[in-house]
This record gives structure tokens, C-alpha cells and sequence, in this order.
């Protein structure tokens, strides 16, 4: 803890105030746990405060990024002077510390509404949610970001640049209201195991859940755009531990919504989601251990370094995964469950094993991630790289795509025979086998990649299928897992064409000069000065095959404070495929220009790699020049040069013109061997010539070259717009599982009783 | 089929996978090694060191950035050769972490990742390369 002294105190007050009023609202929400209603209107009101001064923390530490008030070594650490608005705001959580409160900042807001969505529960969730934030709480008060410096510096360090983009300002804020949402069905969970009531934790988890999975998959689709679009890493995924933390608790939390789906129309597996529910919240606590605790410091510099709070990670992890592991060990068999009568060929039991292919990447990702840490003890430590994640994970795609694309015809009972649902999905097949030919004309090569093609080709056709006919029905709204199945589908397309299937080249062009590059034509126009729109960047003229020529702009600066070289790419995004145009190196060239000679008659002298003699005046260039110069016509007289290059001489005779009224003309001669020579003066008293040479030697223009990594990507804007339409059913299940959470709540009492 | 034999079948599958997923993850491991171990070894691993300074050249024909590493420990260098974009602030890193192999025909280290440390407080920043 550090003096009062070094404390801003508008900012310090509040973190402690909100560290006071979680602990009464934890004490409150206890005692209504335990059965003392008085204690509701306390617990609750404890509530507010705590939100209001975590509000308040964020509110000053806000002002004080807008004031650029530097004394606070958080503003002076992530902001600058020179910064826009918005990067200043970026700058709030650009830090390990801003990061913790802004993930508070969302925990406190988020349970606002979940007080009011949680009924007879209240007591029990709101007590284990205050504990969540009381975790951050703790860390925020250890990790202050109101520390002030003793003196005032002028100028702050300016934020990273690396991390001044417009998606720095949404992705970060957007990702920490999925981690805050974790921590709700997680309090539902350990709620439902405290008080042994779990008749309806899966209705009222459900839609947190959903939001949960939805908001963190909105998180990680913008990170991934944006390592695509503008860090120009060439991919929209690289498998890093950072980028791996987000994915964990994402795909326990596809695995829950499964999981509650399940338990919701067929209350089974009651169990199995209390665990799933339990390491949704753990695995966003070890994913944030990995990535700020140092340990991966070595295998990631994406990570942050080591500010000292691993203790206290590892203390959090410790104590939730303990307090979990104690209910579940205790309580877990006293939840009532209904064993599975469903027959093997079932829904059920497709759902079943998609949420275990679902849990295996989950598992997988993690061991990958933690590599560094699982072979600490090895002689060397090492990592695993990409190629391990792309390969263990193509089976349990195939397996899930398979899943998918029969899963919209099966139905609980298994009532139909094997038979009846290939004849359902029969049409969906035949649109997968379509696919698939026309993929294997397009060059597809590996039979794995074919059968890929053809099951996620068909669990999209399936699901589309499915879709449709709900909407013609009228039940759009029940239609929300089909519609995300439909984006899974085409993701997966996606996936499998942009990763496999890429073409990449590197060029070095010469301004001017056209490139071919398969069918397409680049040619290095000019690089373009830093202006008020944009920065330093390249304009390159690429001509496709149909003739249109696409200007690309990739850009290549310096950043001003850190001067970092920066590079963005430019993509030309369409249907079919994305050209990805990375820049590598850019060499202005230099100019090159004329060199000037003076030379007497019969002086030599070297230049170059040639060695010119000046054998004297040619005054019969063209006509008489004395005659036409005092006739007043236009004159002109040669140079007769003798020029030695590599030991062989040529005999060139360079023109200077000039009329009367001050007009002269010196064209260039062209010399073999490279270069030009031209008579730039005569000096007539001295009787010796000037010239001006071109191209020869160190006076050869080297043309500017911008050295660039060109690369064809296939169908990558499927993996976008498969994520929209995941997102897009996900929004449309949250929204009919929200409505039937509304009824649950207008039962009377006694009927909520029986529910 | 019965339950029971669906349930075996289930769980031969589940660890077939699992040692398929082991085996995967020791081959793509990549440890740590010493320049030593790196020169004339095969798999792929990583080095770190320090950038020697003006040892950089950008290789236009090749598209290849080259520079050597050095080791504050042993004092030991390596050649290394990367093929991608060179790293913001890569000159002023304290500290590089290079990932590939030795490449014996040249007899330099192709790097295909490279994650580089900067002095300062910015935490980090790293160039990957998606192959």
C-alpha cells in the first residue's frame, strides 16, 4: 500500500469506498442468503454505493486522462499531449491497472439488471457475484491506478503505437464485459449448489450465458478483424497465448449454452453444466494469469510483463476454483438430475458429443496455451506452435461439421429410423456434394479438405433448410440455434479455404515498373507524404485480369514520438477472395541528377566509370555558327567528346543551341554503355565547355523500391460473415430465452414454488 | 448397437484422440535452446538474444531480413534469417525471441517467428507470420 501522499485521493477514495461497500453488500446478500429478509433493502443498497463508487473511480480516472493530468502516473504512463480524444479514452484501459477497472467497471453495472432477473435467488448469486468483484477489488487496491508522481512532467509517454487504432478503443471494452459476464452463471452455479435449489438456475442462467458467449465472440471477432485489417499480421488468428485466453472461456461458454439447452428441454446434464458453468469463470481468471502475470513473458511478448500481481492470480484462482471444488464435491450429488432414456441415434446424443468435440478444443487450446508452463520443468521449456493447434483441431471440426449437418432432422426420441433423416437431409447433402465438386475444380487437392468441404457445405444447407421452414412457420424466434448453426457452417468454409489455401509472394518493385503476379499486374506509382487525412504510404496500381486497376495504399511510416516503423496493409476484400498487400521494406532511392564537368580543351578527366576528353568546339554542328549568329538565326555548337569505358572509345558530339532571344537547347546524347552526356554552358573566353552527365556512376538515379508480401486468401470474408450470422442467432436465442426468463418471473408465488 | 457399446466405442474414440493430441503437441513443440544446440539441429526451437547492432540488412532478391543474435550470456552469435515484415521498434529491442530452425545450406537460422522486447514500458509487441 503506498502513502497517502502519492495518492491522487478523488480517485483512491473511491476504489476504497467501492471496497467498503462490497463487503457490506457481500455481509447483506449473506444474511438474506441465510433467511433474514431485513436484510435485502441493506444488501441492495450496499449494492448501489458499490456501484456508484466503482462509477465514481472510473468517472475520475476518466477526467483525469481528459485533463492530461500527468502528476497520476497511470495518465502519465498511457497518454500524451499530442494524443486525439478517443485514443485518450484507449488510454484508460491500455494498462494492467485501467484494464482491472474497466472490467470492474462492467461487473458492478452488470449486476444492476441481475438483480432484478434473479428472483427467490437473490440472497445466494448476488452473494458469490460481490465475492467475484471483490477479487478485482482487491487487485485494484494492490494495483492503484491513482499512484501520482512527485513532480508534474509536461508531456506524458504517449500511448503505444502499436495500439493507436480505432478498434483500441472498442475491442478491449467490449472483451471485459464478456470476461465481468462470466461470473454469472457462475454465481448461479455455486448459488443452486449453496442452497441446494437448482429446479430453475439453468432458466435464469440461460440468457447470461448467451450473452456471455455472444459479447466475448463479438470481443474476439473485432481482435481478429483487427490483427487482420490493420496490424497486418496476415491473419485474423495466429494462435497466440493473448488471443488463446479470450478463446478458452469462449468455447467453455459455447459448451454451457450447449449444455443449458439441454438441461432446458430435457432436464438432464444439470450437473455436467454446473462444472461447465464453473470453468467459464475459472478458465477467464487462468487466461488472465497467463497473459499478466509474466509467466508467458518469454513465449509472448503480446503478454504483459510481470507487475507483481501473479500472487494474487493465482491467490484468486485458488480461492474460487477451492470454493467451487468444495460445493461440488459436496453438494453435486444432492442435485437432482433425470438420467438419459434417450436412445443412442437421438438429438440428445448428438448435442452430447458436439458439446464434448466443443469441450475437446476447449481442452486442447489450454494445454497448447500453456505449454511454457506444463514443460517449465522440462530441461528446455518450450511452446507449441500453430500448426499443433491446426492439426489437433481439423478432426473435431470434421466431427462437429458432421454433427451439424444431421442434428436440424433428428429428433429426442429417436423416432425416426437412420434412413428417414439422410432422406431429410438429403437435399442439404446434395448441395455439400455440389460444393464439393465444385471445390475440387477450384483446386481443392487434400481428400480430408474435400470431406470438410462437404460436411460444413452441408450442415449449412441442413441448418439454412431447418431455418427456412421455421420462418414460413411463423417461429423465426425459436430458430436462433439452426441460424447460428447456418454461420458455423459457413465459417468453417471459411476457415478451411483462408488457412489452407492461401498463395503468398513477396515482390520488390521498381517505381514505375509493372510486376506480373499470376494473373494480376502491380505497379509501384509513387510513395505519397504524410497529409491530414493519412499517414506516409505507398500507391500501387494493381491490374486485375478483367483490365480495372485497384489503387492499394499500404502504408509505411514512423511513428513520430517512438519512431517504430509501422506498417498497415491494404486489402482488397471481395467475394471470392482478399488481396493482401503487406509492405516489407520501402528504399526511397535516390534521385540521381546531372553531374557537372568543367573541362578545357583536351583536359580528361574521370566520372564514373568513364573517362571523357574534351577535343575542342565543333562550329559546323548545323550550318555555320558564326555566319547564323550574325544573321541573328538560331546557333549551334557541338562538343567533340572522346569517351573511354572499359577500354573502349567513342567519339560522341553533344549540341548546344541558343537565339537570340535567350532561348537555349542542350539535348541529351546517349552514350553506349549506359548514361547521357549534354552541354550545359560554353565559356567562349576560356574555350571550355560544361557538361552535364546522367546515369553514369554514382550520379545513377537508384529508383525508389517498396519490397511487399502479396497474398491471395480465399474466401476469408466467410469467416466474417459466419460470425455475423452466429451472432445473429445467438441474438435471436437470447431474446426467447430472456422472454421465457420473464415468465418464470410473472408466476405467482406459489406457482414459482412449483416450478 | 447397445448403450454400453456406444459408451466403449465413445471412450476408445476420446482417448485415441487424446494420444493423437500428444503426439501432436510433442512434434510441434518448440524449446528453448542454446545457439549451440540451435546450429545443425533439425526441429524446430527457439533462440533469444540480444540484436547485435548494425548487423541488420534487408536482402531485396531473397525478401529476407538478416541479422545476427547475440547471446549476453555466453557472448555466442547466430545468423538469422526472417522472411516477413520487419517488427516495429525492432531496433531498439532489448531482447529478441527468435522461432525456426537451422538452416544448413547457408548455415543461418531461418527464423519464421519472431517476438521482440522493447526496453520501454510498452509491454511488448510481436510479429507472427501465418503460414
Amino acid at each position: 500500500m503506498s502513502a497517502l501522499s502519492q495518492l491522487y485521493l478523488p480517485g483512491a477514495i473511491a476504489v476504497w469506498c467501492a471496497l467498503a461497500f462490497a463487503l457490506a453488500a457481500l455481509w447483506g446478500y449473506v444474511d438474506l442468503a441465510r433467511g433474514d429478509e431485513s436484510a435485502r433493502g441493506f444488501a441492495r443498497r450496499a449494492y448501489a454505493f458499490f456501484t456508484l463508487a466503482v462509477l465514481a473511480s472510473a468517472f475520475v480516472l476518466l477526467v483525469a486522462l481528459a485533463r492530461r493530468d500527468f502528476r497520476i502516473d497511470y495518465v502519465f504512463q498511457y497518454s500524451g499531449l499530442d494524443l486525439p480524444w478517443h485514443y485518450q479514452l484507449a488510454a484508460f484501459w491500455a494498462g494492467q491497472k485501467g484494464s482491472f477497472l474497466i472490467w470492474l467497471f462492467w461487473g458492478a453495472l452488470i449486476g444492476v439488471p441481475l438483480t432484478r432477473s434473479i428472483g427467490r435467488h437473490e440472497g445466494p448469486v448476488m452473494g458469490i457475484y460481490v465475492l467475484a468483484q471483490l477479487g478485482l477489488l482487491f487487485i485494484l487496491v494492490r494495483e492503484n491506478p491513482f499512484l501520482m508522481l512527485d513532480h508534474a512532467p509536461a508531456d506524458g509517454q504517449g500511448l503505444n503505437p502499436l495500439l493507436q487504432d480505432d478498434w483500441m478503443v472498442i475491442h478491449p471494452p467490449i472483451m471485459f464485459i464478456g470476461y465481468a459476464l462470466s461470473a454469472v452463471p457462475f454465481s448461479f452455479a455455486m448459488a443452486a449448489l449453496w442452497k441446494k435449489d437448482a429446479s430453475d438456475w439453468a432458466a435464469r442462467a440461460f440468457p447470461w450465458a448467451l450473452a456471455g458467449f455472444l459479447v466475448l465472440g463479438t470481443a474476439i471477432l473485432l481482435g481478429g478483424y483487427w490483427a487482420y485489417a490493420t496490424l497486418g499480421w496476415g491473419g485474423y488468428w495466429g494462435w497466440d497465448p493473448v488471443e488463446n485466453a479470450s478463446l478458452i472461456p469462449w468455447l467453455f461458454g459455447t459448451a454451457l449454452v450447449h449444455g443449458l439447452y439441454l438441461e432446458r428441454t430435457r432436464s438432464r446434464y444439470r450437473r455436467a453444466n454446473m462444472v461447465l458453468a464453473v470453468l467459464v469463470f475459472l478458465s477467464v481468471l487462468y487466461g488472465t494469469f497467463l497473459t499478466r502475470s509474466g509467466v508467458l513473458a518469454d513465449f509472448s511478448v503480446h503478454s504483459f510483463v510481470d507487475l507483481g500481481i501473479s500472487g494474487w492470480l493465482i491467490g484468486l484462482m485458488a480461492f474460487f476454483g477451492g470454493l467451487a471444488a468444495l460445493l461440488l464435491a459436496t453438494r453435486l450429488r444432492t442435485v437432482e438430475t433425470r438420467p438419459n432414456e434417450d436412445p443412442a441415434l437421438s438429438r440428445g446424443t448428438f448435442l452430447v458429443l458436439a458439446t464434448i468435440a466443443i469441450l475437446s478444443c476447449a481442452t486442447v487450446v489450454t494445454i497448447g496455451t500453456s505449454a511454457p508452463i506444463l514443460t517449465r520443468f522440462m530441461e528446455n521449456p518450450g511452446q507449441v506452435g500453430p500448426e499443433f493447434y491446426n492439426r489437433v483441431n481439423l478432426p473435431i471440426a470434421l466431427l462437429v461439421a458432421f454433427l451439424l449437418a444431421f442434428v436440424p432432422f433428428m429428433t429426442w426420441r429417436g423416432e425416426e429410423s437412420a434412413r428417414a433423416v439422410l432422406r431429410k437431409a438429403l437435399p442439404g447433402l446434395a448441395a455439400g456434394f455440389l460444393a464439393t465438386c465444385v471445390g475440387l475444380g477450384l483446386g481443392v487437392t487434400n481428400p480430408l479438405h474435400a470431406i470438410f468441404l462437404f460436411l460444413a457445405v452441408s450442415a449449412l444447407a441442413t441448418n439454412l433448410q431447418r431455418v427456412v421452414r421455421l420462418a414460413r412457420d411463423r417461429k423465426l424466434a425459436s430458430a436462433g440455434g439452426y441460424l447460428a448453426h447456418v454461420g458455423v457452417g459457413i465459417i468453417l468454409v471459411g476457415f478451411m479455404a483462408s488457412s489452407a489455401y492461401d498463395e503468398s509472394v513477396k515482390v520488390t518493385l521498381e517505381q514505375g515498373k509493372p510486376v506480373s503476379l499470376g494473373s494480376h499486374s502491380l505497379t509501384f506509382e509513387r510513395f505519397l507524404p504524410r497529409d491530414a487525412h493519412d499517414k506516409e504510404r505507398a500507391e500501387v496500381a494493381v491490374t486485375r485480369p478483367d483490365g480495372k486497376v485497384w489503387l492499394a495504399y499500404p502504408k509505411i511510416f514512423v511513428n513520430d514520438r517512438t519512431q517504430q516503423l509501422m506498417v498497415h496493409p491494404a486489402i482488397r476484400s471481395g467475394p471470392l477472395d482478399d488481396l493482401y498487400l503487406s509492405p516489407l521494406e520501402y528504399s526511397p532511392g535516390s534521385p540521381g541528377g546531372f553531374a557537372r564537368l568543367q573541362l578545357a580543351k583536351n583536359e580528361s578527366r574521370e566520372i564514373g566509370d568513364a573517362t571523357v576528353r574534351f577535343l575542342g568546339f565543333n562550329l559546323q554542328a548545323e550550318g555555320n555558327a558564326l555566319v547564323n549568329m550574325s544573321a541573328g538565326k538560331p546557333v549551334a555548337i557541338g562538343a567533340v567528346l572522346e569517351v573511354t569505358r572499359a577500354g573502349r572509345t567513342e567519339r560522341v558530339e553533344p549540341v548546344y543551341r541558343f537565339e537570340q532571344s535567350g532561348r537555349t537547347e542542350f539535348p541529351p546524347l546517349s552514350l553506349t554503355g549506359g548514361g547521357r552526356v549534354a552541354v550545359g554552358a560554353i565559356n567562349a573566353t576560356a574555350g571550355a565547355v560544361e557538361l552535364l552527365f546522367d546515369g553514369l556512376g554514382s550520379t545513377a538515379a537508384v529508383p525508389a523500391r517498396l519490397s511487399l508480401d502479396v497474398t491471395r486468401k480465399p474466401l476469408v470474408s466467410l469467416v466474417w460473415w459466419g460470425m455475423y450470422v452466429i451472432f445473429a442467432g445467438g441474438t435471436l436465442a437470447l431474446v426467447a430465452r430472456a422472454r421465457q426468463l420473464r415468465k418464470l418471473d410473472d408466476l405467482p408465488p406459489a406457482g414459482r414454488a412449483a416450478a | 448397437m447397445s448403450k454400453k457399446a456406444w459408451t466403449v466405442l465413445g471412450v476408445v474414440l476420446l482417448i485415441a484422440f487424446a494420444g493423437f493430441a500428444f503426439a501432436a503437441f510433442r512434434t510441434s513443440l518448440t524449446p528453448y535452446v542454446s545457439y549451440r544446440e540451435a546450429q545443425g539441429g533439425t526441429r524446430t526451437v527457439q533462440v533469444a538474444g540480444a540484436l547485435e547492432k548494425g548487423s541488420t540488412s534487408y536482402d531485396e532478391s531473397a525478401s529476407a531480413l538478416r541479422f545476427t543474435l547475440r547471446d549476453p550470456q555466453t557472448g555466442d552469435t547466430l545468423r538469422v534469417r526472417y522472411e516477413g515484415v520487419k517488427p516495429a521498434n525492432f531496433e531498439d529491442a532489448i531482447s529478441i525471441v527468435a522461432i525456426g530452425r537451422w538452416s544448413p545450406g547457408p548455415a543461418e537460422f531461418a527464423a519464421g517467428k519472431l517476438l521482440v522486447k522493447c526496453p520501454s514500458k510498452y509491454q511488448g509487441t510481436e510479429v507472427k507470420s501465418y503460414s
